[in-house]
């Protein structure tokens, strides 16, 4: 490196700015090079004493009492919660004034169909060759009796084995035949058994996070950590509001949802 | 299986302690929690307060200004774009706040010729008072050199040298490109180093 290029590129270089390459070379430069070194130094004196800068300002306790009060007094404009979020959704979607059963029975139907997709996909772990189920990713999709790929669960466990070639449709079919004949299922029932089932599919998949933890890139794992915990947070918030109000057709959708989206979330980090 | 946490009561405490990442403050801040936004203000309020100070350069004002800061961040939390980081919203708020002001006011002229005197007295060779005066002197020097600075060089060098911001926040907080940032902050260290020249080898050794 010339002198030129290493006066021209101080400022980067103090500033942390520069290629890792180009600072290593400006770093033997300046360790061999007299002037460039002075300069060098004369920057860092610089900076040291912008360091030292003390400013006459201080963050004080009234500085906050004046913004909280200022925010008591003003509306606040916030942004739509999860909930509110999901709540409009909702609404626009359906617009149910009450949960009739056929769309608690849609419900179910996708509850228990990302349950299926997670139960194979749970099952295809392990099992070898295992690299053609778990490449693909949405293999809930696939008939259960791909060549070559074992089928290692057992039935009771798994209802996506079934003649059907819709995994989805066979599962709905089994829930509907195994269910005693003392009359239909009320749609609060039908939403619990598909609660219990995203519960279910949950605890598999945390476990299979859990165990990938260290192989992930620790600001990815935060920022699923964070998506997770807002996550949980409306799943409590929700099933506080189905605990209080167990006929609110809006709470028991946000609470599936909310379900649906950890799956979702748990599903793609034990998948990548 | 990741546990849900409730933010009501006393489990605020706990929850506060397990999730305080700035993302995760910021997420629940959005959600109306005041004590994850108190949280935020307690973090940043420092750097905010300091950087606004900068560029207006009068204490009362900074403080005034910072209020603002943090109510219009607050109100607007909504607004904020999920892959932002909220230390350079807050600038960027920070930002327009204190260019607002500079603008709606008739400045004070904080410009010191080269010719002031404290400067001449440190020129002239005179023994350099005890450090403590020294550093306070260098303050004052320090301020009025940075009000000296045009409007766009005073934001960059602030953000740059003080606030140790990178050049990709900088650009997200002021709109320029890089290298117009680069530019200008070449232009405004030189024009601080003339400033401080006389200190540059008084007592302030690295």
């Amino acid at each position: 490196m010339k002198c030129e290029e290493c006066q021209a590129a101080i400022e980067d270089y103090i500033d942390e700015a520069l290629a890792v390459r180009t600072a290593r070379e400006m770093s033997v430069h300046l360790s061999s090079c007299e002037a460039c070194s002075r300069c060098y130094e004369e920057f860092k004196r610089e900076q040291s004493i912008y360091a030292s800068y003390q400013r006459d300002v201080d963050v004080t306790p009234a500085l906050w009492a004046g913004i909280a009060s200022r925010l008591e007094r003003q509306p606040v404009i916030k942004g739509p919660t999860f909930f509110e979020t999901l709540r409009e959704r909702f609404v626009g979607m359906f617009g149910a004034p009450r949960l009739s059963p056929a769309f608690a029975a849609a419900l179910v139907l996708v509850a228990i169909g990302v349950t299926a997709v997670i139960m194979q996909y749970a099952g295809s772990r392990g099992s070898e060759p295992v690299a053609q189920n778990a490449s693909t990713g949405t293999q809930g999709e696939q008939p259960p009796s791909n060549p070559g790929t074992p089928d290692i669960r057992k039935p009771a466990e798994n209802p996506v084995v079934d003649q059907s070639t819709n995994p989805t449709v066979a599962v709905v079919k089994k829930e509907t035949t195994k269910r005693p004949a003392v009359g239909p299922p009320t749609p609060e029932q039908l939403v619990r058994e598909a609660e219990q089932k995203y519960v279910q599919a949950i605890a598999i998949l945390s476990r299979d996070v859990n165990e990938r933890r260290s192989k992930i890139d620790p600001a990815v794992l935060a920022r699923f950590d964070a998506a997770l915990a807002d996550i949980d947070r409306t799943i409590a918030e929700t099933k506080q509001a189905t605990r209080q109000n167990p006929r609110d057709p809006i709470a028991l959708n946000y609470l599936l949802s909310a379900y649906s989206k950890k799956v979702d979330a748990l599903r793609d980090m034990a998948r990548d | 299986m990741v546990e849900a946490i409730s933010l009501k009561g006393q489990a605020s405490a706990r929850a506060g302690t397990l999730m305080n990442s700035a993302e995760e403050l910021t997420a629940r801040a959005r959600c109306g929690d005041h004590e994850a936004f108190r949280s935020i203000f307690e973090r940043y309020a420092r750097p905010i307060i300091s950087f606004i100070y900068d560029m207006v350069g009068r204490r009362d004002l900074a403080e005034e200004l910072t209020q603002e800061t943090f109510v219009r961040a607050y109100k607007n939390l909504g607004a904020m774009r999920e892959e932002t980081k909220i230390s350079t919203w807050l600038f960027g708020i920070a930002k327009n706040v204190a260019r607002e002001s500079l603008r709606s006011r008739i400045r004070e002229d904080h410009r010191v010729g080269i010719d002031d005197d404290r400067i001449v007295e440190m020129s002239d060779g005179k023994l350099p008072p005890d450090r403590e005066l020294l550093d306070k002197e260098l303050n004052g020097v320090i301020q009025d050199a940075l009000g000296s600075l045009d409007e766009d060089k005073r934001l960059v060098f602030t953000l740059k040298v003080f606030q140790q911001r990178s050049y990709e926040e900088i650009a997200e907080i002021t709109g320029s490109s890089i290298p117009k940032l680069k530019t200008d902050l070449h232009r405004a260290r030189a024009e601080m180093r003339r400033r401080i020249q006389p200190y540059l080898g008084v007592g302030y050794e690295v």
